[in-house]
């Protein structure tokens, strides 16, 4: 199979280079970029361990091919804390409340709550469940997650972004 | 979370705690009232019992936390499996001419290669590393290939020929104990049969003015951690085999490397790293995939790594078994129970995994016996326990090890009961559930730490329980929607109940102060790597960010046992504070001598060391440790802990199997559609007696995720086999709760000490999966009349049992 050419931003930085058309996204981003915080639980979409962030929604990476990328910004686990090493507001949140156990699902999981957010910024418990649910957790029963989800977004509302 | 006060609740003494520490903060920094001070040291912890953050949790968030999937794969070969493609056969031939002439693939191998001996198992060695003349199940071993990629070593698989002669198979435990069942291992189909008698149940039955039979089935279930299973086995230069893999049990793991390599165990050394989740799964698999990459490392004298897929994973690996249970129970009209008569038939599977029984109380099977008539205080018990192969895949660990599957009988039983003598649910628990001084089914005396009748008030108290029992009943207009209510009571030892289990422990001190925690117990997700450093630290007098816990490596680390059986806390908590005192020792000796104030009126806090008498005459830890390593005073210690010695009858069933039991009742809100069998869980309290939380919060994240397993296996797990095939290999068909299917939960931590246990600790990770699944249940049938008996409890099982109790209740 001939390379193409892919071109996109990996988490601020500017990415260019040539791949095998048939690369999926999580592929890419674990083998290639070696950003290996995107987890793969099952390949099929099931999990949600590798969800990454497209152009800000959230996407299973083991679904979509690669150059969907083309042209566009993908945000993984490892562009979400400050340059300074400072943790992103949901991860500071996750950390406070007890929302991580084993830690396999947590990227998956904080990507999509970021995604909503980003969308709606003071999301009800509701809201918050079904923006994760289709990340699955074996360990924590969900409940903390969703608490930290909410704290985060408290937080979000007094602090101006920018 | 408001605790009622006449019971001695976690937020309560939180926050007082909170606030002595606070106190002590300020007091060692200025002049103080010398009386208050020792009040204050007197009493409180500094490290355990507060909700410390997890020391890898900014490591997980961050994604830099890295799992075995994610180390570099450079100079590795890929190892794969041929699995067999029937449920019983014989080999005829192998012949892999054909996949090693393939291009990249450097070892194919069968039984012949193996170095050593060709079996391996938690308990017994039954299972072959490479089949040589049967397969057993879907999924057995035929051969191993190793090549440069994953590709090329798929692309092998395919290319061996395998020349099977099908046997008739067996699926079912009671058929497999027929005369004429398929014969699946030499010795026979039964592989263990075990029995307990207590009192005589004839005459307890004669007894009874009420007696009821039930007969529960419930279906193998996969753990479905997050991360599956991968192992990697890199030869050392000086020969040594490495093996590194997300593992529960890195000892278990080590034993049986070593007998199939053929070599002495200190040539193996098993390193954990990083787990994506357990729950009892990794301590049965690492063994089978550490064996078959040492294996091929052995033979190719490369590293080989070997990952599985999904769809591997749940083909593979181990389940929790399967039982028939029947039941027949017999009180008096006062609801006190007089007899209890079980019968299990226990599915192993193919091979013996975690089921026989390890003397004299190890052993999933002998425990699911011990724990039938549950928590209960009954006079006569009788129980006939089979565990029986069959032609499935395989029956091991998974959160609960037994005892999930005979709650689910005991609790659903009793609420028949109760229904029948028009007693309330909690009533009837009251009335038998264990107390201080009460004797178990196996005949042990219960003297301390049972908190069982306080978890039941707390919960009660918490959910609102006599409230919500008088809004029983339909909610909506229509009448389709009704509400109902279930309780579900349960115990759980802490421990494993063989001879042998004890847990080694070493605390490193340097001269900076900095601390090594060095123990066997490894991190899958419930917290051990911040818990135990927490006991540690509070033993030393340190900070917690002061200890640092060396990973799991059995090149480094005393033999620890499994991390399992909820037995890490409590055994390897007592190890460390042995471990820790003694090097305290030496600390508070040349604390002594820095200060000219005698060592036991020393006091070491938050890595500080100060006069009980004078407080603002203190040193650093620091400082005392740099003395000790400049006088040559200890500055290592070791611990080794073993709890009261366990026993079991073998032919009764009577003795002490474990040292003490963790008690909870759950209590469970539901609102079922009468029309349609769906369930909504509405409402969720969960309480525990713990004998003391080391750390709160990561107890809640084990009570709240437990609670959401055990819903997973009331309402919709279940492994589903034709005729030896499972069908629902992928989390696309079988599933788990989502954070849409799982309610709010309240948890509820009650402290009875337990006086063996670290600051009175007692085990928890299993615990909170048990009652609620029968506390589910429960509330099903309270709502719609119909009772679930065989599993999972989905909405076409319910509307058939709703048929079945002559239509939806007051219509």
């Amino acid at each position: 199979m001939q390379k193409v050419g892919l071109s996109c931003k990996v988490n601020g930085k500017k990415v260019d280079l040539e791949i095998q058309p048939d690369t999926m996204l999580v592929d890419l981003l674990r083998d290639t970029l070696r950003l290996t915080g995107t987890k793969e639980g099952c390949r099929e979409g099931e999990c949600g361990a590798c969800t990454v962030l497209l152009d800000g929604l959230a996407v299973n990476s083991c679904l979509i091919p690669a150059l969907k990328a083309q042209g566009k910004s993908v945000v993984t686990i490892e562009g979400l804390a400050k340059a300074e090493g400072q943790l992103d507001n949901l991860q500071q949140h996750f950390v406070a409340e007890g929302a991580v156990q084993c830690g396999f699902c947590t990227p998956g999981m904080i990507l999509n709550a970021k995604s909503l957010l980003d969308r709606i910024p003071d999301p009800d418990d509701k809201e918050i469940r079904y923006a994760i649910s289709g990340v699955l957790c074996r360990c924590t029963g969900y409940q903390k997650i969703v608490h930290a989800i909410k704290a985060a977004s408290h937080d979000k509302q007094q602090i101006p972004q920018g | 979370m408001k605790a009622p006060p006449d019971l001695l609740l976690r937020e309560h003494s939180m926050n007082e705690k909170n606030d002595e520490k606070k106190k002590v903060a300020t007091l060692t920094k200025e002049r103080v009232d010398l009386q208050k001070l020792s009040k204050i040291l007197s009493g409180g912890l500094s490290v355990a019992g507060q909700s410390a953050v997890r020391t890898d949790a900014r490591r997980k968030v961050t994604g830099t936390q890295r799992y075995g999937a994610d180390y570099a794969q450079d100079g590795f070969l890929h190892g794969k499996i041929l699995r067999s493609p029937h449920p019983h056969a014989l080999i005829k031939s192998i012949n892999s001419d054909k996949a090693r002439a393939l291009p990249g693939v450097v070892a194919v191998l069968t039984a012949k290669d193996i170095p050593g001996r060709n079996g391996f198992g938690a308990i017994i060695p039954d299972q072959p590393v490479i089949c040589e003349d049967k397969v057993r199940f879907v999924g057995d071993g035929v051969a191993l290939v190793a090549a440069e990629t994953e590709k090329a070593a798929q692309a092998a698989l395919g290319l061996i020929e395998v020349d099977y002669e099908p046997l008739p198979a067996v699926f079912d435990p009671r058929e497999a104990l027929k005369k004429d069942a398929p014969r699946i291992h030499e010795k026979g189909n039964l592989l263990s049969q075990n029995k307990l008698r207590k009192g005589d149940v004839d005459k307890g039955f004669d007894q009874a003015e009420v007696i009821l039979e039930r007969t529960y089935q419930v279906p193998f279930l996969d753990h479905a951690y997050l991360e599956p299973d991968i192992c990697m086995a890199v030869p050392q230069q000086d020969g040594i085999m490495l093996v590194e893999g997300p593992m529960q049990a890195p000892f278990t793991v080590r034993r049986n490397i070593n007998a199939v390599l053929g070599v002495p165990v200190n040539r193996v050394r098993v390193r954990q790293i990083p787990m994506g989740g357990g729950f009892g799964g990794k301590e049965d698999s690492p063994i089978d995939l550490g064996c078959r990459a040492a294996v091929l490392a052995y033979r190719t004298g490369r590293p080989v790594r070997m990952s599985l897929a999904r769809e591997e994973v749940a083909l593979q690996t181990c389940k929790r078994h399967p039982m028939i249970m029947k039941v027949k129970i017999g009180a008096k009209k006062d609801g006190s129970l007089v007899a209890f008569q079980g019968v299990i038939y226990d599915e192993q599977g193919a091979y013996a995994s975690l089921g026989p029984i390890i003397p004299p109380a190890g052993g999933s099977h002998i425990h699911s016996m011990i724990m039938m008539a549950g928590p209960y205080e009954i006079p006569n018990v009788h129980v006939d326990a089979y565990l029986v192969y069959t032609n499935h895949p395989y029956g091991g660990a998974m959160r609960g090890f037994g005892a999930p599957q005979v709650h689910i009988a005991h609790e659903q039983i009793l609420d028949e009961l109760a229904l029948q003598l028009g007693m309330s649910p909690l009533d009837i628990r009251r009335k038998n559930g264990f107390r201080k001084g009460s004797a178990t089914a196996t005949g042990q005396v219960l003297d301390q730490s049972v908190g069982l009748q306080d978890s039941l008030e707390a919960c009660a108290k918490r959910f609102d329980w006599d409230r919500k029992y008088k809004n029983r009943g339909y909610v909506d207009e229509q009448r389709t929607k009704r509400r109902g209510l279930g309780v579900g009571m349960g115990w759980y030892r802490t421990s494993i109940g063989t001879a042998g289990d004890a847990c080694g422990a070493n605390v490193h001190v340097h001269e900076d102060g900095s601390v090594l925690l060095f123990t066997g117990i490894t991190e899958m997700g419930q917290g051990a790597y911040t818990v135990l450093p927490q006991i540690c630290a509070e033993e030393l007098g340190v900070c917690l960010e002061d200890v640092r816990y060396v990973t799991p490596d059995t090149d480094m680390v005393p033999e620890s046992g499994p991390t399992v059986g909820s037995r890490s806390t409590t055994l390897m908590g007592n190890a460390i504070i042995l471990a820790a005192r003694q090097v305290k020792e030496s600390i508070l000796e040349a604390a002594s001598e820095i200060l000219a104030v005698p060592a036991d009126r020393l006091e070491a806090r938050a890595a500080k060391i100060f006069d009980r008498e004078a407080p603002e005459r203190g040193i650093t830890f620091k400082a005392a440790a740099a003395k000790c390593m400049a006088t040559g005073k200890r500055l290592i210690g070791q611990g080794w802990w073993a709890p009261p010695t366990p026993s079991l009858d073998p032919e009764t069933g009577q003795g002490n199997p474990y040292f003490v039991y963790t008690y909870a009742t759950h209590m469970a809100e539901v609102i079922v559609d009468v029309e349609t069998g769906e369930v909504a869980i509405t409402d969720y309290a969960a309480a525990f007696d713990v004998g003391k939380a080391i750390n709160p919060k990561a107890l809640e994240g084990q009570i709240e995720g437990g609670v959401a397993m055990g819903m997973g296996y009331a309402l919709m797990e279940k492994i589903v086999t034709e005729a030896g095939y499972i069908q629902n290999l992928s989390l696309r068909n079988y599933l788990i709760p989502t954070a849409l299917d799982v309610p709010e939960i309240k948890s509820v931590i009650v402290e009875v000490e337990n006086k063996y246990g670290p600051y009175g600790a007692k085990g928890i990770g299993e615990m909170p999966n048990i009652p609620a699944t029968p506390a589910i249940l429960n509330a099903i049938a309270d709502a719609c009349g119909g009772r679930i008996r065989t599993l999972p409890a989905d909405s076409e099982s319910i509307f058939r049992a709703i048929q079945e109790a002559g239509g939806p209740p007051d219509k």
